[in-house]
């Protein structure tokens, strides 16, 4: 089309004009797709934002070749054991969302499978999340984000206490520390209101006492959006996947989808790492790769550019603020540095204080490293204002950091998320592009999904659909009378093997069981927390290597950290 | 439950206290310990050079320990074994579980804080980079080659010249791993100077001053660790970067004495020491709570461990029979010329003083300590932050003293 050429020209002319560079530039269906050789990933991944900032672009599909670009392997095929096996609905990704979805869909008359190349749930973007479910006013109005995050936020008090997991809405502050930061306060409340956050309040000392006691004089005002939440997210993940496999959901880990058939433009069959089994409906919930799975299915109109997000975690003994804290003066920063860009002052359900997480964007999706201008950028952007803020509080010490960590975040050039019905594929449904808030939309999300396949499929409901999960106890969490008879009845609950979090021997024995067990210790830290705290799993690793080569069966130095090659002991001495 | 002593943790602090406890006095005393058996960390560490002062003889840890707890066997001190107290209340009621006695409350008359140590990890020093298998204290690699038999690497970088990584350099290295070398951030070790003889030196395994690991790579075991050489203020020299392959790294980077419960009992923590604000009869500032060993503040040596051990016991035998009043006049104890670390905190008027003292610079030629008032100088070869000092102070010269007393290390 005429248009269409265009309009690449235009892009072609943008592009040049801003980074010296000149892509080959195509437009079909409002898809942008960029070729050709740039100097750098940074200068690739700004090519593609300036194509995705056009109107008429619905997508950018990124071709752009640069020096260090990962070449993409696909996992190679361990077995054929699942060939032959038929399910209606195939789900690829097992982080929240694919986990979310595939319980959703248990409420229908359907055979469910959902597929995960790690051999544990959650493990890219999903686990490396700050946990926050956001306030609608962090997201663009008017854009697929903003409404999945508002109308997920409210979904989260009724979902949470179905699935029995911690849930707190602890609020955002937005404090004013000068006359000049005091007149944006209406601002903020304005925008608030428009973005659908209930009821934001304007608080004057007494009111920013009650919420956030401590702050330093000079604060006079502030606004409190109270409906900003923090989830216990490893618990979320597990509670998923303990009630989709309750309600009949087959979970395969350690399972990569592969390819992907289809006949007449519709999903016939789906490849794994394990065989090949029958499929009507896939949904691609692959986080990080859901670009490549749409590829695998003739279905490729947007490319993923990971960005890399790094948050610090404090000591328990080291809890200043009790709501997300965002002072003005961040919003209002003159120019964050690259290493600082983004990020906050964030509690968790846990009790561990987190500062982050930042924006960088990397060319390896699976880079999860963590940087020391990351550490340093994060540190000195908040420690300095808390200090300023709350100085009757404890001094932050970066001794009081027990660990750092990073994960990707999935975004489109568009930056919004893709939640719709393939329009090539019949059958295939999209939920990419799903990185921040995509905790907080989760809700919405798998609401949307249900009602792409109710649409199009009119499946019939499963009338034995429980949505109810109930939590295993958690024994520290016990009354001193009610441990001593847990202790009785077992008494490897009086064997506590982490002390920093208080974790028993029975608890770890019972992560290592049941349907989404444990398989190293990672997989142990995440069910029970032991090996979280403050000394970093230096008490408790020996004896949870102990405890996995006894309940898995194995020797000692087979006991993983966390997948693939990851062994914690060489071998036996002399 | 009611006891008049109750001793928390059984390492040579632990044991050294229930055993002086019952010896002063204390009708019933009662010793809590998380782990299976008696010693606390003196099981792993299976090399010799302990007890030397104590008992003039030249112990393993395990042998040293094997001596404490027949003298405590000979004592009808109870243990409760396989016991991790969990809390710890002001007016002394602890909280403990075990398999075998469930949920447990004990009142005691007197408590003694003989928790120990633990190891600094790595968030705590921020190395960046990824997280792979691999990345162990140095204390959670001896408890695996020592105790249970297993190896943590082939081919090893340790960071840090804490003794224990000193000693696991030659364990390691005896058990056919290569120890490529030790980065110590500081211009000096932080390790005793035999131990960088007898562990590293006699192996040739190169001790390099002045670097830090400023990385990690590998996906799911290490792969290498960048080193890097850092500047006088400690940070870490651009273009100093080098890749070094291994397997492993080791952390020898620090103790942290293990104070969670002394806090819930409201106990006030030196930010200098690290553990509870001290007099020289180990009282805390919490009437009736002693403290003795690594959880006071981390010693260099077990004997200077043991004697905090004998005092703090001593001293929770005296109060329960209340021969010891918990509120009692005191004078601050204040670091003067190159001190960088002093225990106790301060001086209460009963008897003798025995100072420890960590110099701030290392001072190669004699010494003179200075504690004044009352004025006392004692001499001393050297002072090294490596090694405490310790000198007595008799308790006639500092009955008159009014104002804080002031330490410093001057050449002499
Ligand atoms: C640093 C950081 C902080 C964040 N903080 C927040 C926050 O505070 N609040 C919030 O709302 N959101 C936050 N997010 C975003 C949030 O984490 C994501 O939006 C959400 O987790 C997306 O879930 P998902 O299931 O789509 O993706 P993922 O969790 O990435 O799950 C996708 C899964 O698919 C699997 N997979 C991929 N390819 C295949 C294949 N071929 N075969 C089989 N399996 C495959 C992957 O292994 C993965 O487990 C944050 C993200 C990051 C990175
Ligand atoms: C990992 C490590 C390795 C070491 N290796 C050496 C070495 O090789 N050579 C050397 O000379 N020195 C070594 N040291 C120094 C050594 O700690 C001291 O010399 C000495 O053991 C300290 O004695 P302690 O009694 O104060 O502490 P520890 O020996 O540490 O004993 C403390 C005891 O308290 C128990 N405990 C703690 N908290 C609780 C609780 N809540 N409930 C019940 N019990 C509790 C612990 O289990 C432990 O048994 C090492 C220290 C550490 C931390």
């Amino acid at each position: 089309m005429r248009g269409d050429r265009a309009l690449a020209r235009e892009i072609q002319g943008e592009i040049e004009k801003a980074i010296g560079e000149q892509p080959a530039v195509s437009v079909r269906d409002g898809i942008a797709r960029l070729r050709g050789r740039f100097p750098s990933h940074q200068a690739a991944v700004d090519a593609g934002l300036l194509a995705a900032g056009f109107d008429r672009i619905r997508q950018v599909v990124n071709d752009l070749s640069f020096p260090g670009k990962m070449r993409f392997r696909t996992p190679r095929k361990v077995s054929d054991e699942l060939t032959g096996c038929e399910f209606d609905v195939v789900v690829v990704g097992g982080g929240v969302i694919g986990l979310a979805v595939a319980r959703e869909l248990s409420r229908f008359d359907l055979s469910i499978a959902l597929f995960e190349r790690h051999n544990d749930l959650g493990m890219d973007q999903t686990l490396h999340s700050c946990a926050m479910v956001h306030p609608a006013i962090q997201a663009d109005y008017g854009t697929l984000r903003w409404e999945m995050n508002h109308k997920g936020n409210a979904m989260w008090g009724d979902t949470a206490s179905e699935l029995d997991v911690d849930f707190e809405r602890i609020g955002t502050l937005i404090v004013a520390e000068n006359p000049e930061e005091e007149a944006l306060l209406p601002y903020v409340l304005n925008e608030a209101v428009k973005h659908n956050d209930p009821e934001p309040e304007l608080l004057d000392r007494d009111g920013l006492d009650r919420v956030e006691p401590g702050l330093a004089s000079h604060v006079s005002k502030g606004v409190l959006i109270w409906n900003t939440g923090i989830i216990s997210v490893f618990e979320l993940v597990i509670a998923y996947a303990e009630n989709a496999l309750s309600n009949g959901v087959s979970i395969f880990l350690d399972t990569a989808v592969t390819g992907v058939h289809t006949e007449d433009s519709a999903i016939r069959a789906i490849d794994t790492t394990r065989g090949t089994v029958k499929a009507r409906i896939l949904i691609n919930a692959a986080g990080l790769y859901a670009d490549r799975i749409a590829q695998y299915a003739g279905d490729r109109f947007f490319t993923l550019h990971p960005r890399k997000g790094e948050t610090i975690i404090f000591d328990k003994s080291y809890q200043p603020v009790r709501t997300v804290f965002a002072p003005v003066s961040l919003a209002t920063e003159a120019q964050d540095s690259k290493y600082t860009k983004g990020g906050g002052i964030i509690p968790t359900t846990d009790g561990n204080l987190q500062f982050g997480p930042t924006a960088i964007e990397v060319c390896d999706r699976e880079d999860v490293s963590t940087t020391a201008e990351g550490c340093e950028g994060l540190f000195e952007k908040f420690a300095p204002l808390l200090q300023r803020l709350k100085p009757d509080y404890e001094k932050p010490d970066k001794g009081k950091v027990i660990t750092q960590f990073a994960g990707c975040r999935a975004a489109t050039y568009k930056e919004d998320f893709i939640i719709e019905p393939s329009r090539k594929v019949r059958g295939l449904i999209h939920a990419a592009g799903i990185q921040s808030p995509g905790l907080a939309s989760t809700p919405a999300i798998v609401e949307r999904l249900r009602e792409i396949v109710e649409e199009d499929w009119r499946p019939a409901t499963d009338g034995a659909f429980n949505p109810a999960r109930r939590r295993k106890v958690r024994f520290s969490e016990l009354d001193l009378k009610t441990k001593d008879r847990f202790i009785w009845d077992d008494h490897l609950y009086g064997h506590m093997v982490c002390r920093c979090e208080d974790v028993s021997e029975a608890e770890v024995i019972r992560a290592l069981h049941g349907p989404v067990a444990a398989r190293s210790l990672d997989g142990v830290k995440r069910r029970t927390r032991a090996g979280q705290g403050r000394c970093q799993g230096g008490f408790c690793m020996p004896r949870i290597v102990d405890i996995i080569s006894r309940e898995m069966g194995i020797g000692k130095e087979q006991v993983l950290k966390s997948e693939g090659k990851s062994y914690v002991l060489s071998g036996r001495t002399k | 439950m009611e006891v008049d002593v109750a001793v928390i943790g059984s390492g040579p602090a632990g044991l050294t206290a229930a055993i002086h406890a019952r010896g002063s006095g204390a009708r019933s005393v009662v010793l809590l310990e998380r782990e299976e058996e008696l010693g606390g960390i003196l099981k792993q560490c299976i090399h010799n050079g302990f007890g030397l002062e104590q008992f003039k003889q030249d112990y393993t840890g395990p042998e040293y320990a094997e001596r404490l707890i027949q003298d405590l066997e000979e004592t009808d001190v109870q243990c409760f074994l396989n016991t991790l107290v969990t809390d710890l209340s002001p007016d002394r009621v602890i909280t403990a579980l075990s398999p075998e006695h469930g949920a447990i409350e004990i009142s005691a008359g007197s408590i003694v804080l003989g928790m120990g140590c633990r190891e600094r990890a790595r968030g705590s020093i921020g190395i960046p980079g990824t997280r792979p298998a691999g990345i162990f204290t140095a204390g959670v690699a001896q408890r695996f080659v020592n105790i249970d038999g297993y190896l943590p690497g082939r081919r090893i970088v340790i960071l840090g010249s804490g003794d224990i990584g000193l000693m696991m350099a030659r364990r390691l290295t005896l058990e056919g791993a290569r120890v490529i070398g030790v980065y110590e951030i500081m211009g000096y070790p932080s390790g005793l100077k035999r131990n960088i003889v007898q562990c590293l030196d006699d192996f040739d395994i190169p001790l390099h001053l002045s670097h830090t690991a400023t990385g990690i790579t590998g996906k799911e075991r290490v792969e290498g660790v960048t080193i890097s050489k850092v500047d006088s203020d400690l940070r870490a020299v651009k273009g100093t970067e080098q890749l070094i392959t291994c397997d492993t790294l080791l952390l020898s980077v620090g103790l942290i004495p293990e104070n969670e419960l002394s806090q819930q009992a409201g106990v006030e923590i030196s930010a200098a020491t690290k553990g509870p604000v001290s007099t020289e009869t180990m009282a805390t500032s919490v009437p009736g709570v002693y403290t003795c060993g690594n959880v006071a503040t981390v010693f260099d040596i077990v004997d200077h461990v043991a004697q905090t051990g004998a005092t703090a016991g001593a001293s929770a035998a005296r109060y329960v029979g209340g021969r010891l009043n918990g509120d009692v006049p005191h004078v601050d104890i204040v670091p003067g010329e190159n001190v960088r670390l002093l225990f106790p905190h301060r001086y209460s008027f009963q008897g003798d003083l025995l100072l420890f003292i960590r110099a701030a610079e290392p001072v190669e030629k004699p010494v003179t300590v200075e504690v004044s008032p009352p004025g006392s100088r004692i001499t001393r070869p050297y002072a090294r932050p490596n090694e405490m000092l310790r000198v007595r102070i008799p308790g006639a010269k500092l009955a008159e003293v009014r104002h804080p007393l002031k330490v410093s290390i001057r050449e002499k």
